[in-house]
């Protein structure tokens, strides 16, 4: 186990060498990110301006959900940044080199690239946050812990959407519909949400692990919020890797794509 | 342009019509997407409503906000995607080559990016007001439709040719990434993609008013929800002058742009 | 022990049949029609730790499944197979700190980094201390002469840079074992020429064992001492690559010229005409030695004209490898003794 942070820490360093060799690019996508962000949040702005309140929601809830929720998803972009292209990678074969390597294949394979602009999201969300109105010191060591954990949740989920790849050949249209879903939910309040909708929320697009609960861990200390994030955690790692392990013993047995002979 | 040439461009839009065929599974996913957007809206806007406990907020009720975001929603997802691929033609410097044709490099990018919006806005269309007539309900009288339709044609050229623009930056940045998502900001906010424009403060609509993202988004949205041909007369006067004007530029630009690479060979 | 027994290996995938088309595909939704390949057919074979082992057949002959099958990448249907003492499907992950690939078409070193890059972070992927990989990575840049491409981006490489660059990484970590899957495909015969003796002497001053797959007779001639000659999933032949050229050498390639023209009908009895040279001043001829004598075959030459040159010669070894293929399974095919 530590051995794999080791060797994660140094594949995290390599990605980021290999981002360093643009310079120009890797900052202007990650400022560009974050202009980006920023001019999405002004929408919010303007429509609280205007609606001061919804169901109890404010703008500074606002302020704090989006600042969870870009970080937690810019936290994945930036150090598993193939988490979106395991469709591709298993679909073309390209398993096979993560495979013939001593290392853990996913864990090697997700984080084999690095994506600049969520360097900017990340940040973009700690400013959010910073920026809410609703910012406090023990609040801040809430937010990397809760988004973490949000991020755990997002990379859980997008690696078992992805992991269908090993069954369907190449699922990266409906993994991509899937990743939209889960984010756009991610950031969008809770409460707008009743009854089956919610129920949705929290188990088929956990988009609430990677948004709502988090931020509300990060707005009051709560025992029991902390103990639902861990166990939603808990079982979707648990599923992702589960379900991974079994699309990969299928890619092994030569049946999951068309192969070179 | 003689008839040949332009049953050419056509035989190009054809062709991408079947070629968006080709993975039919792929199609089903794009098209849910306007499904999940509108029904978050729905949600958000239900409560909107119900929280300001009116019935019309800017002149509209929540049946005409929904099929408004409907429409924006519609176009903003057949958008032509094209910057990214001209940047391309940039950068290898193949884009020089077609200098003393630039009609028929735009005409072609035209032709096959028409195509796939067509294709693209059929489905979002159907899977779209599938969605929201469920939802509150049917849509606005048809006789609005036609009106519609040949507004969204004039929204989509502003875009085409806006996106265009966007990917002949490649003379100038090795990135233009930042700009598509600018550009595509600009239409949630300014183009009244998000929230219809009539709810905005009166300094912003002002605003938004002077720019083409308007008459690329909220136009052709608020024409379907009341439409009547007053408003479609004015629209219709600030697509064509918006379309003048940046179709000029585009070709400049191009021109510019093209022979400068071919002088400097790429 | 071997470093590689293979007994009985078989290997078949079941695929579906995708069909172009809208409506077609909509149909094979629906009602999916399969069928079976049979890459790999009751393979066996062994080889020496240490040796040099060249696999050659063409397309979809099954050495690409079979080198994946033997790295531990994918499951045999049935059959056993042990790569260094490991069964490979089973002890994947412990295989691979001992065994080095390279496959010609997918690169392991990264795009937009120096190669040295690469290196390091391959040394921490095999759990190597930094100063044996400092000291491997300088010993392997001096072999394969590559210490001046170290710091450059490899996108900036040539191919044949870029390979030797492929192969000194997958021998980062001194493996027991090295299997290359089309390792000079598109190089130029400079290029072709330097990775098989660095490979070669790779071979001799560490003694890893290199199994070699390819459609390129020379890189077999060069590298391999013997060679197992695989299609349609089966070992067709067997043996040491100099018994290869003697049992299949049945025919002799002549070309000569000549101080005059030759006749338009020139022709030797027992000899077939390849080619006329322009001008008719030559002519380039084959027979079968089995049935004509080369003796004859001289004496009737010298005596068509002022002989000017002449060369005589065995058929490139990628005509002999031809003719392994469409001979079959079976045929002459009892391996020399070693």
């Amino acid at each position: 186990m530590f051995k794999e942070i080791k060797f994660l820490i140094f594949l995290w360093k390599t990605n980021i060498q290999a981002a360093m060799e643009y310079r120009v690019a890797f900052i202007s996508q990650m400022i560009g990110m974050m202009l980006n962000n920023g001019v999405y949040f002004i929408f919010w702005i303007i429509f609280f301006s205007r609606f001061k309140n919804l169901n109890g929601w404010q703008l500074s809830d606002m302020f704090l959900l989006f600042g969870v929720g870009a970080s937690a998803f810019g936290l994945v972009a930036f150090l598993f940044g193939n988490y979106d292209s395991l469709s591709e990678i298993i679909a073309k074969g390209r398993l096979d080199y993560y495979l013939s390597l001593p290392r853990p294949v996913l864990l090697h394979a997700i984080a084999s690239r690095t994506i600049a602009s969520g360097l900017g999201d990340f940040t973009y969300g700690l400013l959010s946050y910073l920026a809410s109105g609703l910012f406090t010191w023990d609040g801040l060591g809430r937010f990397f812990f809760g988004t973490f954990l949000a991020g755990c949740a997002f990379l859980a989920f997008m690696t078992i959407v992805h992991s269908l790849s090993f069954w369907v050949g190449n699922a990266s249209g409906f993994a991509g519909m899937a990743s939209n879903a889960m984010v756009t939910f991610a950031l969008y309040p809770v409460s707008l949400f009743e009854g089956s909708a919610k129920f949705i929320l929290f188990t088929l697009v956990p988009a609430a692990f990677m948004g709502a609960v988090p931020a509300a861990f990060v707005h009051h200390f709560s025992w029991t919020l902390l103990a639902e994030i861990f166990l939603a955690d808990f079982i979707l790692l648990g599923l992702a890797l589960l379900i991974f392990r079994a699309g990969l013993r299928r890619y092994e047995s030569g049946s999951a794509i068309p192969t070179e002979v | 342009m003689t008839m040949r040439n332009l049953s050419k461009y056509w035989a190009m839009l054809k062709m991408q019509l079947v070629n968006s065929l080709a993975y039919p599974s792929e199609l089903v996913w794009r098209s849910l997407a306007i499904v999940i957007f509108l029904w978050i809206f729905a949600q958000l806007w239900r409560v909107t409503f119900a929280t300001a406990g009116t019935t019309t907020i800017g002149g509209l009720s929540l049946h005409d906000t929904l099929w408004y975001l409907m429409l924006a929603e519609t176009i903003e997802l057949s958008r032509p995607r094209l910057s990214h691929s001209i940047a391309e033609t940039v950068r290898d410097g193949s884009i020089a080559y077609l200098l003393n044709k630039p009609y028929d490099f735009l005409l072609y990018q035209m032709s096959t990016n028409l195509g796939e919006s067509l294709f693209r806005m059929t489905l979002n269309t159907l899977f779209g007001g599938a969605t929201v007539w469920l939802l509150v309900g049917p849509p606005p009288e048809a006789r609005g439709w036609a009106l519609t339709a040949i507004a969204v044609l004039g929204a989509w050229s502003i875009n085409f040719c806006i996106g265009a623009l966007i990917g002949l930056t490649a003379f100038l940045v090795e990135d233009v990434t930042p700009f598509e998502w600018i550009y595509q900001k600009m239409i949630f906010i300014l183009g009244g993609m998000l929230i219809p424009l009539d709810f905005y403060p009166h300094w912003l609509q002002t605003i938004s008013r002077a720019l083409p993202f308007s008459y690329a988004m909220y136009g052709p949205a608020r024409l379907f929800v009341t439409p009547d041909l007053t408003r479609f007369a004015g629209l219709l006067a600030g697509q064509v002058f918006w379309i003048l004007i940046l179709a000029g530029a585009l070709v400049l630009v191009y021109q510019r742009g093209a022979r400068r690479l071919a002088i400097n060979g790429g | 022990m071997p470093a590689i027994e293979v007994d009985n290996l078989c290997k078949s995938f079941v695929t579906k049949h995708k069909p172009a088309g809208f409506l077609a595909s909509l149909r094979a939704l629906a009602r999916p029609k399969t069928f079976t390949i049979e890459a790999v057919r009751n393979l066996t074979f062994e080889m020496e730790a240490g040796e040099l082992l060249g696999f050659i057949g063409p397309n979809g002959a099954g050495k690409s499944t079979t080198i994946k099958i033997l790295t531990g990448i994918l499951f045999p249907s049935s059959g056993q197979a042990k790569v260094l003492g490991f069964v490979p499907w089973a002890e994947r992950r412990q295989l691979a700190y001992h065994i080095g690939t390279v496959f010609g078409q997918r690169p392991q070193l990264w795009y937009h980094l120096p190669a040295m890059d690469t290196f390091a972070l391959f040394g921490k992927i095999y759990e190597m201390d930094d100063r044996t990989t400092r000291q491997r990575i300088s010993f392997l840049a001096e072999a394969f002469e590559i210490n001046d491409l170290l710091e450059t981006p490899v996108r900036k490489l040539s191919l044949g840079q870029r390979m030797r660059c492929e192969v000194a990484a997958s021998l980062l970590h001194k493996p027991k074992l090295l299997l290359l899957d089309e390792p000079t495909l598109g190089l130029d015969v400079v290029a072709k020429q330097h990775i098989r003796d660095t490979i070669r002497r790779m071979n001799q001053l560490e003694g890893v064992g290199v199994l070699l797959t390819s459609h390129d007779a020379g890189d077999l001639e060069a590298l391999c001492k013997r060679v197992i000659v695989i299609n349609h999933g089966q070992i067709v032949y067997q043996d040491k690559v100099s018994a290869l050229k003697r049992s299949f050498l049945t025919s002799k390639l002549v070309e000569v010229r000549y101080a005059e023209q030759i006749p338009v009908d020139f022709h030797i009895p027992g000899t077939e005409t390849i080619k006329v040279a322009k001008e008719r001043y030559g002519v380039k001829l084959r027979f079968d030695t089995r049935s004509t004598g080369v003796e004859t075959v001289m004496a009737q030459l010298s005596a068509a004209g002022t002989l000017v040159d002449i060369t005589v010669s065995d058929p490139p070894l990628e005509e002999v490898i031809r003719l392994i293929y469409t001979q079959g399974a079976g045929k002459d095919s009892e391996p020399s003794t070693t």
